[in-house]
């Protein structure tokens, strides 16, 4: 009985059809393809992409240059050097992440008591050189100012679970 | 000895000893802010407190002496929470700012708070701030921190006895502040970071330029003073951060000069590269080069040499193994402070420990600024005067030492011979002598009554004679010392293990100079003068600045502008000008050596900063100049050179480098038949001319270094200085002055000082007037014309 079973399926391509009515299915099903970079897909509020230096809305920066995300980096992605500005206040002169280094772990935004070094959204970074991935204290600077309001989106978003 | 219980654990210690210290010595944990071994103790922050089996309430361990079978708890539910509740009250006013101070990481109120504190602050109401007081170039202030345990205020009483910092107001208002507005008055104020144990005194040449984690720590020996301490280097990356004293050292605080001497590390004066003169500035040159002018101008000529005692023992043999082959003729100098180069009965160095000197029953000081000259050494003897012990000082200037002293003599140099003549007859009245006392005091024609003050201290069972400067320096050196020499045999104090006699080097590695180079030994004047007539072709120097310090500042310009400087060394001097090569020797932070303190304790330095630029350990290039100047190098390793120097002084070979241990130290040189009577000669002019030593201004590294020399122009005393009474003698009023003396004749502002003795010019070495370093003795005649 099994034999004649058998070579009915054989003669009669029974798993081709099997296999194309699995094709068919997904022929008319709706799809989930999504055209990047037309169409995107969501992000969480802690998706660790792009670094950025906040500042406060009075314009002055917050990091204090208390080197805490330098020394918490496992990557040692992170160069700070810092100096008693003229007012006083403890800054930085140098702030560098190498983004060729980083491994985007968030450890420098937990570390960081003022909020000022945060991950942002931004994921499309891409460059044609790796010198353009060092990112200085000025364009750190400038990502914050760039993203400031998906930022406080962000962490607002996320207060309630801190 | 008191046996107690500590936690159960059995432990024997001295009575008297409080518990926390007990604990401390056995490696118990007990938490505290206010107490430090060097302090009194204050009981002010009640962080110590331990449960005593029998006693109703916790005790404050730190002023809690042991007793017999004491039963001592220090980790209990109950403590845990009274630690908790103090933790808690601490911190209330505290702006609880880490991030941002540079302290953090580093800070005891940041550990016992994780450790002892509560997770949570319950108190929300407004917090109080402080407003900050200046405390000078090297302290920075945030009094905001401040926990009130008042270490910075005894430690400004006890130690550096400058009493500026008190404590104002009581209860919520409590501040600490300088008692007036200016610079802390203390050669030693760059401890008070260190005593601080929170962020409210910190560092203020590095502050805000790193934090604890980043440092790297070296061990090293201090060179700025003969007192050699141990410091620890820290340095982030290449540059030195700071330098603290070693943890744990038995004397935990180091002065001002060794501390902050580290910006002249990578201050322009370093030479980092071999440099050749062209014209009138320097071009870089490859060593190559550089040698073949050393060579050009060295080969086949006569040389005297001059070197700095700064060097390792190591460097300091390769000096002496480089000569001997290349100019086995040569002359050498190192000590720019010495005029009269007979042999001294008693060599340069300290027969007696610090803690000796601190223990014995008098002390006497002969004419020395120890405070500037040795302030580790003068904190020592600031401890004695708390304790009531005496301290009699004899000198030209009444330096301030920021302690009472017992007795104190002003006397001009001159007077020397009649002091100790005075001490002499006394002690022979005494019934106390010793052989050529008699003649001694014989070729000696006036008697002074300060030496009734001397010979009284010698009355004492133990003696510490610390000579000084004023006496090293003198034209009749050698008869001085000789006759203070016969003083202290007379009473008894040169006998094996009391003896008292110590004179104040120039600089480290003072025992191994007089063993090794004393039969070569010239002295720096005697050079210069040699080169000004024509005797020498070329001067070695090689680390030294005899231009910048000393006593032969005009003698070495007159000798530099006949004969030719080829300069070793790694950082110049303002002798530089008038090398025509340099070349670039390591400095002592960048090499691994062994060097001599006062007491001839063997300091080792090891884990070096890495080298700035193409300098090269001192051995190696010696050791290249003698192979250029065509001789075969005597050694060619480290360790061959070791063998060399322990052939020389077998007794550093066998020599601990243990702090404690008073059984390996070098001992001091002395020659039984240096037997110099007084010479009997008239200073040419009337008035005596003593030069004053700053440890902010002397030497090439102090001189480079921005942070000393700021410190020293807040410090600084009018440049030249004499009693008013001298001025109104002579009818003259103070200010501009002509100083007439065999340089001939000078016009400086002369001010007046009332701690100067009289008959004394007393002018800074290192200002306008420091060519009259030269002179001995000067007139001084107002600007119209002769008085």
């Amino acid at each position: 009985m099994s034999m004649i079973k058998r070579a009915f399926k054989t003669w009669l391509l029974w798993e081709l059809l099997v296999g194309l009515a699995l094709t068919g299915r997904y022929l008319f099903k709706k799809k989930i393809t999504v055209e990047y970079p037309e169409e995107r897909t969501p992000l969480s509020p802690r998706f660790r992409g792009l670094h950025a230096l906040r500042r406060y809305e009075s314009g002055e920066e917050r990091c204090i240059a208390c080197k805490l995300c330098e020394v918490v980096c496992p990557a040692l992605a992170i160069v700070i050097e810092s100096e008693e500005r003229e007012d006083g206040t403890r800054r930085t002169t140098r702030y560098d992440i190498d983004m060729t280094k980083c491994i985007y772990c968030g450890f420098c935004q937990e570390a960081c008591p003022v909020d000022a070094i945060v991950e942002t959204q931004e994921f499309e970074y891409a460059t044609e050189t790796r010198e353009e991935l060092y990112y200085t204290k000025d364009m750190l600077l400038a990502n914050g100012d760039r993203y400031e309001a998906q930022i406080a989106a962000n962490l607002a978003a996320d207060a309630k679970y801190c | 000895m008191t046996t107690l219980f500590i936690d159960d654990k059995e432990i024997t210690v001295e009575p008297g000893t409080s518990i926390l210290e007990a604990c401390r010595r056995h490696g118990i944990e007990v938490p505290y802010f206010c107490y430090h071994p060097e302090l009194s103790v204050a009981a002010n922050c009640r962080m110590c407190l331990v449960e005593v089996e029998g006693w109703n309430k916790p005790a404050a361990s730190c002023c809690t002496p042991v007793s017999e079978g004491m039963k001592v708890r220090t980790r209990t539910e109950a403590l845990k929470k009274d630690r908790e509740m103090i933790m808690e009250y601490l911190l209330i006013h505290h702006p609880l700012d880490c991030p941002v101070c540079d302290q953090g990481g580093d800070c005891k109120l940041q550990d016992y708070a994780v450790e002892y504190g509560p997770s949570k602050g319950r108190y929300s109401e407004p917090k109080r701030a402080v407003i900050n007081y200046d405390l000078g170039p090297f302290v920075n202030t945030c009094m905001t921190r401040c926990i009130h345990c008042t270490r910075c205020v005894r430690f400004a009483n006890e130690i550096a006895g400058t009493g500026d910092i008190g404590v104002l107001n009581r209860g919520d208002h409590m501040t600490i502040a300088g008692i007036v507005e200016e610079a802390l008055e203390s050669e030693l104020s760059g401890n008070l970071p260190d005593i601080c144990p929170v962020g409210a005194l910190l560092d203020k040449p590095s502050h805000d330029l790193a934090r604890p984690w980043e440092l790297s720590h070296h061990s090293s020996t201090c060179i700025q003073c003969p007192n050699g301490c141990d410091i620890q280097i820290e340095s982030r990356g290449e540059q030195v951060m700071r330098i603290r004293p070693v943890e744990g050292s038995p004397e935990p605080f180091i002065c001002d000069r060794g501390r902050y001497v580290y910006d002249s590390f990578r201050s322009p004066a370093r030479i980092l590269e071999p440099q050749i003169r062209q014209g009138d500035g320097f071009g870089s040159a490859t060593w190559e080069e550089a040698f073949a002018r050393t060579v050009e101008l060295l080969k086949d000529k006569r040389v005297g040499i001059l070197f700095s005692p700064y060097w390792s023992l190591e460097g300091l043999m390769s000096i002496r193994l480089m000569r001997d082959a290349v100019f086995p003729d040569a002359k050498v100098a190192f000590d720019l402070h010495r005029r009269d180069m007979r042999p001294f009965a008693f060599e340069e160095g300290f027969s007696m420990t610090t803690e000796q000197i601190e223990s014995a029953d008098q002390v006497v000081v002969l004419g020395c600024d120890l405070r500037q000259r040795l302030p580790l050494l003068m904190l020592r003897l600031r401890k004695r005067s708390r304790q009531g012990r005496p301290v009699t000082r004899i000198g030209a200037m009444n330096y301030r030492t920021n302690m009472s002293l017992s007795n104190d003599a002003l006397i001009r140099p001159r007077d020397w011979h009649a002091v100790i003549a005075r001490a002499m007859e006394q002690v022979q009245q005494l019934g106390k002598t010793a052989a050529g006392m008699d003649e001694w005091m014989a070729s000696v024609d006036g008697r002074h009554e300060a030496g009734k003050l001397l010979a009284d201290a010698l009355m004492a069972d133990t003696c510490a004679l610390i000579v000084g400067e004023e006496i090293r320096s003198h034209e009749d050196a050698a008869s001085l010392i000789y006759g203070l020499d016969l003083l202290m045999r007379a009473c008894g104090h040169a006998e094996e293990g009391r003896d008292g006699r110590n004179l104040v080097p120039e600089a480290m590695n003072a025992q191994m100079l007089s063993a090794v180079f004393g039969d070569v030994r010239a002295s720096a004047g005697e050079l210069f003068a040699l080169a000004q007539a024509g005797e020498l072709d070329a001067l070695v120097l090689v680390g030294s600045d005899p231009v910048g310090d000393g006593l032969f500042p005009s003698a070495a310009k007159a000798a530099l502008e006949r004969v030719p400087l080829v300069q070793v060394g790694a950082i110049e001097g303002e002798i530089s000008r008038y090398a025509e090569v340099k070349l670039p020797a390591a400095a002592y932070v960048e090499i691994e050596g062994t060097f001599l303190n006062m007491e001839g304790r063997v300091r080792t330095a090891n884990k070096p900063v890495k080298s700035l630029g193409e300098e090269r350990p001192l051995w190696k290039v010696m050791m290249r100049l003698a192979m250029e100047m065509g001789s075969e190098p005597p050694v060619v390793s480290l360790e061959e050179l070791r063998e060399a120097l322990y052939a020389a002084m077998p007794e550093v070979r066998d020599a601990c480098n243990s702090v404690e241990c008073d059984a390996c130290l070098i001992r001091v040189g002395r020659n039984r038949d240096a037997r110099a009577l007084p010479r009997k000669t008239a200073e040419a002019f009337p008035l005596d001319v003593v030069s004053r030593y700053s440890m902010y201004r002397e030497g090439m590294w102090a001189r480079a270094s921005e942070l000393l020399s700021e410190a020293g122009r807040i410090h600084a005393l009018d440049d030249v200085l004499v009693h008013p009474d001298t001025l109104a003698e002579l009818g003259l009023k103070p200010g501009p002055l002509v100083v007439e003396s065999f340089l001939g004749r000078h016009t400086f502002d002369i001010g007046v000082r009332d701690d100067v003795s009289p008959g004394v010019i007393y002018i800074a070495k290192r200002g306008v007037a420091g060519d009259l370093s030269d002179v001995t003795s000067a007139r001084l005649v107002g600007c119209g014309g002769d008085s």
